[in-house]
């Protein structure tokens, strides 16, 4: 038995020392694990982070995120020559035109021209590719099956758009706005298979392990080659936290995007110095469906009047919800209270500023309600009171005695479970029974988004740094507009006010539809060029969002990672993209 | 192979064709009975991108036509299709990709299992009641008992982690190492139990004692007559087993990061991946069904008095 022992372990031993005689000598490499397998490596049909993270590596657009010499982190020009601003057309609509840098070919060594980036935009756009990021091109003149995108001659671009934006630029680094050539992508599989894989960015993909590993390497045919400074990025694809942790801890690893919930706390006190929180601009939140009524029956208020009541209901349940306990016992994770729908991370007109600081009635506290700890006590108060006006309240026992049974919809998930039975028992402590619904994920995606459910769980992730994207997905038409606004028995509902005559704009209703108000806002903020008064417009929009009371923010996402002391120029943009191209391994 | 043994083997092989049917019907129906399709997203798609996804994959046509043109593919062509969510590969390649992990994992950990359950359950069963069958029974328990996700973590744990021998991820050389004791813990342990109840039961046999009287000796009545006999339950466990454990165990694969077929069947029903769901389901089907055919027919050669009916 024991010479049995003996030649086990010999035999681990020996395999073992054979794992760690690899690597070739002068090369640098990073190991790292941001996800498991992405769906496609694709620019135009991406729409992960992960997936993202690997395109922004193997692709380079007119523009790309950089990290300029103070930390922060920037647009700047990359294959075009620079990013000059708009000629704004008599109707309104805005020009851009792009001179392509000299020299910029494709990984096989074919030149790289402005015919490759028109016919990129268009095919994203394209409603016959089904893009789930389509949508990102609907700012663009011509969408989406007649791009106002043109190549004058190979090195010069131009684009219409239907009025200017702020946030364009960023766009031009969005994977969505990535060259990709005809011949290429004309094969189906070409994003499978690296040896179909053209692309034009510092790498070039060397080998795809479906499941396994992904493998870049530096492309030699990059016009800013020389400024690379990692050889190999070697992405392990696995999302399981437990796994990635195992593989840093012992060192196989140098970055992982994910560790266990439980061991958070562990690993912060154990890893100081490698354990980051990020923002990520991104807020977990309960929706209401504005169609589900919780009156308590017998309730005399009908129609509009009854309507009032419920935002005025659902806004009051909001404030019952103690966020500080939220994301320190249960998230733990970082995460912010939130008091907005807008996240942290959004700017402000000035782009310093926090566009969620701005927002809400009081100068005394961000957002919508006061989050700090103390406040928490006259929140709780001020819903009671309210609730107070609509339901029976029972002095005795502090319960209230008439409120309907509702239904809490979440997706199958430790972690969504632990906060919804959180809300569960808050509620419960004042005579609300709610009941928790599970769902598997697809399913639940559809349940949702059909408006079959009183109550549920949500969350939502910025595209782009502008605070339309928190806030165009609750138009009557929007395909995300979970809580039903404007549609089914709400859009006959006149009960929203909207006033929009201070910032230029001819619209102020008074008790009107969704449609007549929060459709109308965001067409208008849409046009708007007038940055202030656009801001204005997208705070004026927030406030008759929240005032429904069918979001109620939870908490602001935060993203989770690990990286090694020894490596040095990583970095990581606002979209929780992160770069390892500059990124140096000591020993 | 005698005429009956034919007629037999066909009759097995008609019916395994309707079970797969059946399946591969039970399966398609079932799975578009279920709310949810393959192109739902947190973020939703336009309309009008939603129909042209549609239109591309025949997700429009009527749910009969789309049955019978899916199963006129397979028969004429072979062609499960392509993958709904990983764009541009084919269900056969995934598949095939998977497997090629899962197959090489799964037949060592099975084999292993095998032999060292065997041996161990002889070991017990000769040594019966000793300090050894003691030791082996006392560990064959533990591991039976102990669900794979939590050996999987321990060795993990232990080799990976705190010791630094073994690689965690599948990917890494000698990464499959810990994957695969994991995967042949649970069938060597349940194996040796078998065989030694088995093979217990067999040496109380009448013929036993018979060849042992006959002066036979020890290691010829053992190697010669006993263990052959009492291999007829390990055989039809290994059959079913070993159709389990190539198509890849989810939990193991997750755990040490093993790009095997495991995980796909869970993610393609997750994403509503039709072709990959159809996919899948018949690929383990089949095995199945194969694997006990072979079985059955094994039971004839390790004892032939077994007749086919």
């Amino acid at each position: 038995m024991k010479k049995l022992l003996a030649l086990v372990l010999a035999l681990v031993m020996a395999l073992s020392c054979a794992a760690m005689a690899s690597a070739d000598e002068g090369k640098t490499t990073i190991n790292v694990c941001i996800a498991s397998e992405p769906d496609t490596l694709d620019p135009a049909l991406n729409s992960a982070v992960d997936g993202a993270t690997m395109i922004a590596h193997l692709f380079t657009g007119l523009a790309a995120w950089e990290q300029d010499e103070n930390g922060a982190l920037v647009i700047v020009p990359a294959c075009a020559t620079e990013l000059p601003a708009a000629v704004i057309n008599e109707d309104g609509t805005a020009t851009y035109t792009y001179t392509l840098v000299d020299g910029l070919c494709w990984s096989d060594g074919k030149a790289l021209t402005a015919g490759d980036f028109a016919f990129a935009w268009k095919r994203a756009a394209s409603s016959a590719l089904g893009a789930d990021y389509g949508y990102m091109f609907e700012i663009v003149k011509g969408y989406p099956d007649e791009l106002a995108v043109e190549a004058i001659d190979d090195k010069t671009l131009t684009v219409t758009l239907l009025n200017d934006v702020s946030y364009w630029n960023e766009l031009l680094a969005f994977p969505t706005y990535l060259p990709v050539r005809e011949d290429v992508v004309s094969n189906e599989a070409w994003a499978t298979d690296p040896a179909t894989y053209v692309c034009n960015g510092p790498y070039t993909m060397t080998a795809w392990n479906h499941n396994s590993v992904i493998t870049l390497t530096k492309n030699a045919n990059y016009f800013l080659a020389d400024t690379i400074l990692m050889d190999e990025i070697n992405f392990y694809l696995s999302d399981d936290a437990n796994n990635m942790l195992a593989n840093f801890k012992n060192g196989d690893w140098q970055l992982i995007d994910d560790v266990p919930n439980a061991e958070i706390d562990a690993l912060k006190a154990e890893y100081p110095t490698e354990f980051f929180v990020g923002s990520q601009m991104g807020t977990y939140y309960v929706s209401w469906n504005v169609n589900a009524g919780i009156l308590p029956e017998g309730c005399e208020l009908t129609g509009d009047e009854a309507e009032k009541a419920q935002a005025e209901i659902r806004f009051a349940i909001g404030l019952l919800f103690d966020r500080n306990y939220i994301v320190t016992e249960i998230g733990k994770a970082g995460q912010q209270p939130a008091s907005s729908f807008v996240a942290l991370g959004l700017t402000d007109a000035d782009g310093i500023a926090q566009f969620y600081e701005v927002a809400g009635p009081s100068a005394e506290y961000y957002g919508y309600w006061n989050t700090s700890e103390d406040a928490y006590e006259g929140n709780w108060d001020q819903a009671i009171e309210t609730l107070r006006k609509y339901y029976t309240f029972d002095e005795a026992t502090g319960m209230f005695t008439n409120f309907p049974t509702i239904e809490y919809l979440y997706n199958t998930s430790e972690g969504h479970k632990a906060i919804g039975e959180y809300l569960q028992s808050v509620l419960a402590g004042i005579g609300i029974q709610m009941n928790m619904v599970n769902q598997e994920w697809n399913t639940f995606l559809n349940t949702r988004k059909a408006g079959d459910y009183t109550v549920a769980r949500n969350g939502w992730l910025a595209d782009y740094n502008d605070p339309i994207s928190f806030l165009d997905m609750w138009t009557s038409g929007s395909g995300n507009n979970d809580s039903q606004f404007g549609k089914g028995a709400n859009s006959e509902a006149h009960i929203y006010s909207i006033d929009l005559t201070p910032f230029g704009v001819d619209v102020k209703v008074e008790n009107g539809t969704w449609a007549e108000t929060y459709d109308a806002a965001i067409m208008a903020i849409k046009t708007c060029t007038d940055k202030d008064a656009r801001y204005g417009m997208m705070h004026a929009a927030e406030d008759l969002l929240m005032s429904t009371g069918a979001i109620t923010p939870i908490y602001y996402y935060t993203d989770i990672y690990m990286i090694d002391d020894a490596v040095s120029g990583f970095f990581c943009n606002p979209l929780g993209y992160k770069y390892f191209m500059y990124c140096t391994v000591g020993k | 192979m005698s005429s009956k043994m034919m007629f037999y083997v066909l009759k097995r092989v008609l019916l395994a064709v309707v079970t797969i049917w059946i399946v591969i019907t039970v399966t398609f129906f079932v799975m578009h009975a279920v709310p949810g399709g393959p192109f739902v997203g947190e973020k939703a798609i336009s309309k009008e991108a939603q129909a042209a996804l549609e239109a591309k994959y025949g997700l429009d046509k009527p749910l009969m036509e789309q049955y019978v043109t899916y199963l006129r593919d397979i028969v004429t062509r072979f062609d499960f299709g392509p993958s709904l969510k990983q764009r541009g590969r084919q269900v056969i390649d995934i598949i095939m990709d998977g497997m090629r992990t899962s197959a090489r994992l799964g037949i060592i950990a099975a084999f292993s299992a095998g032999i060292v359950g065997i041996v161990l359950g002889a070991v017990a069963a000769i040594r019966r009641n000793t300090f050894i069958d003691k030791v082996i029974m006392v560990f064959t328990t533990a591991f039976v008992s102990m669900p794979s996700f939590i050996m999987g973590t321990l060795l993990l744990i232990l080799f990976s982690v705190h010791l630094g021998w073994l690689p965690a991820n599948g990917a890494a050389r000698g990464g499959l190492v810990l994957p695969i004791i994991t995967l042949a813990l649970y069938p060597m342990s349940y194996i040796t139990r078998l065989t030694r109840s088995s093979m217990l039961d067999v040496l109380g046999q009448d013929y036993i004692r018979t060849a042992r009287s006959k002066g036979v000796s020890k290691p010829k009545i053992i190697f010669g007559h006993a263990l052959k006999n009492s291999l007829i339950p390990v055989i039809t466990y290994f059959g079913p087993m070993l159709a389990f454990i190539v198509t890849g165990s989810m939990v193991v694969e997750q755990i040490f990061a093993v790009p095997g077929i495991g995980r796909q069947f869970v993610s393609s029903i997750t994403n509503r991946d039709y072709t990959m769901i159809m996919g899948t389901t018949i690929f383990l089907a089949s095995l199945i069904v194969i694997m006990n055919l072979v079985s059955d027919l094994l039971y004839k050669v390790v004892d032939p008095r077994i007749e086919f009916d």
